[in-house]
């Protein structure tokens, strides 16, 4: 007989016979133990799906915080359609300028970390843990207080990525280009559903800007771009501009 | 006008189709859907005078929601995707006004754990039921942030509908049959851990 997981699963997967279905359904008014199997599949299911579900929502109140929220699609009248044309055509204009000549990597990293780290999100719910503490630090401006909170933490034996991005983002803007660059490097390690380990990476060599740290940044933001990674859309725009 | 309807159609058309493609194509596709109508929050707030947070979280509940209802196929297209979308906020903010939603986690629980039961035969459905509805859902979520990163991510892209290749490619998995293997000992190790005293 199959593993018991397995057989529950391909009840719901809907891979049985409808005999299978029936005595699978019986052996649930039978056999307490195994329904109990089937309670604790569903439940597990439906508890990790909360814990997706949350880790979403903390990734939509970043974005939330990171970018202005967009601006409604609305039927526009004649004079909206050409307000829009016109800034269009300026943009293209002022982009074909910038195209002249490359842009200097320290201004592009400066220009993305003050968008998008000027304050990092904090969840809304009530409960504060340790690294809600370091993140509200963060953004009271106490960045050494806010590293020391997850130095504390990863010396504790804390060693989930977000600790390792959090305590990457401080060190950088502390400017401990090195220290960063370490904690970065430990971020990209992570098997995650988007990692953005790599390009952090190349925002910090970015930043430093020392002898051969563009080149550097180059091939690692050439890589985000071949392997779909995280930013890859910054990734591209840098490549185009660096 | 045209065009606007056109853009809207071919803009839910995009994302229907990568929240369907699923990996990291629903991904982008999920947080496209977020960022496109995110302005609903402002209308939460100025409308039905809720704080920012609830307005957040309220959008975020009904976006999750329509990827939910898309991806299982309920969502069918005859209305377009922000009249669909709106349509779910604005009765979220009525239940949030009308102070119902005191326990979200539980409401949206046993309606999922339902739909996983609708096939199932009256009698077999109220003994899962039953049981379920005795779990210890902390303990259960608690257990699952002791598990491990791998098998804490394994199980999560799971429970978020994603295939066993899906699982594979995000954690460096060589084959599905591995993904699966390992996630079905992830399932068991999360058992032991709930079971035990």
């Amino acid at each position: 007989m199959e593993n018991g997981i397995e057989h529950i699963e391909a009840y719901f997967g809907k891979e049985v016979s409808a005999e299978e279905s029936r005595r699978f359904e019986q052996a649930i008014l039978e056999d307490p133990a195994f329904a109990e199997e089937v309670a604790f599949y569903l439940s597990a299911k439906q508890a990790a799906r909360d814990l997706a579900e949350v880790e979403k929502k903390e990734r939509f109140l970043q974005l939330y915080r990171q970018e202005a929220p967009s601006r409604p699609v609305r039927t526009m009248a004649r004079a909206g359609w050409v307000a829009i044309a016109a800034v269009v055509f300026g943009a293209l204009l002022f982009s074909w300028y910038l195209y002249q000549k490359p842009a200097a990597p320290g201004k592009l990293a400066n220009r993305y970390i003050e968008q998008h780290w000027q304050t990092l999100g904090v969840s809304m719910s009530s409960r504060e843990d340790s690294i809600q503490t370091g993140l509200r630090l963060y953004n009271e401006g106490k960045w050494p207080e806010a590293l020391k909170q997850f130095e504390i933490m990863i010396r504790s034996g804390n060693t989930g990525p977000a600790i390792k991005k959090y305590a990457g983002i401080v060190t950088l803007r502390l400017k401990d280009y090195d220290k960063a660059l370490l904690y970065f490097k430990q971020l990209a390690a992570y098997p995650l559903y988007a990692n953005p380990g790599l390009f952090y990476q190349a925002l910090t060599l970015m930043e430093r800007n020392q002898s051969g740290d563009s080149e550097n940044a180059k091939q690692l933001l050439q890589q985000i771009v071949k392997n779909d990674l995280e930013e890859k859309e910054t990734a591209l725009e840098w490549l185009r501009k660096l | 006008m045209n065009s606007v309807k056109t853009l809207l159609h071919t803009m839910d058309r995009t994302l229907t189709a990568g929240l369907l493609q699923g990996g990291i194509h629903k991904r982008r596709a999920e947080e496209q859907l977020f960022t496109s109508y995110a302005y609903f929050i402002k209308e939460g707030i100025k409308k039905y005078s809720l704080q920012e947070e609830d307005a957040f979280d309220a959008y975020s509940d009904s976006v999750l929601s329509a990827i939910e209802k898309i991806t299982n196929g309920s969502f069918e297209s005859r209305s377009s995707l922000k009249t669909y979308l709106y349509q779910i906020f604005h009765n979220k903010c009525v239940d949030l006004l009308r102070k119902k939603t005191t326990n979200k986690y539980s409401v949206h629980k046993t309606l999922s754990i339902k739909e996983s039961l609708f096939d199932i035969s009256d009698a077999a459905r109220s003994v899962i039921q039953r049981l379920v509805d005795k779990s210890d859902w902390a303990a259960l979520r608690q257990k699952l942030d002791v598990l491990g990163d791998n098998c804490r991510k394994a199980l999560l892209l799971w429970a978020d509908g994603h295939s066993d290749q899906e699982i594979a490619t995000f954690i460096d998995y060589k084959t599905a049959a591995v993904a699966k293997t390992s996630r079905i000992r992830c399932l068991e190790k999360l058992r032991q851990l709930y079971k035990a005293p």
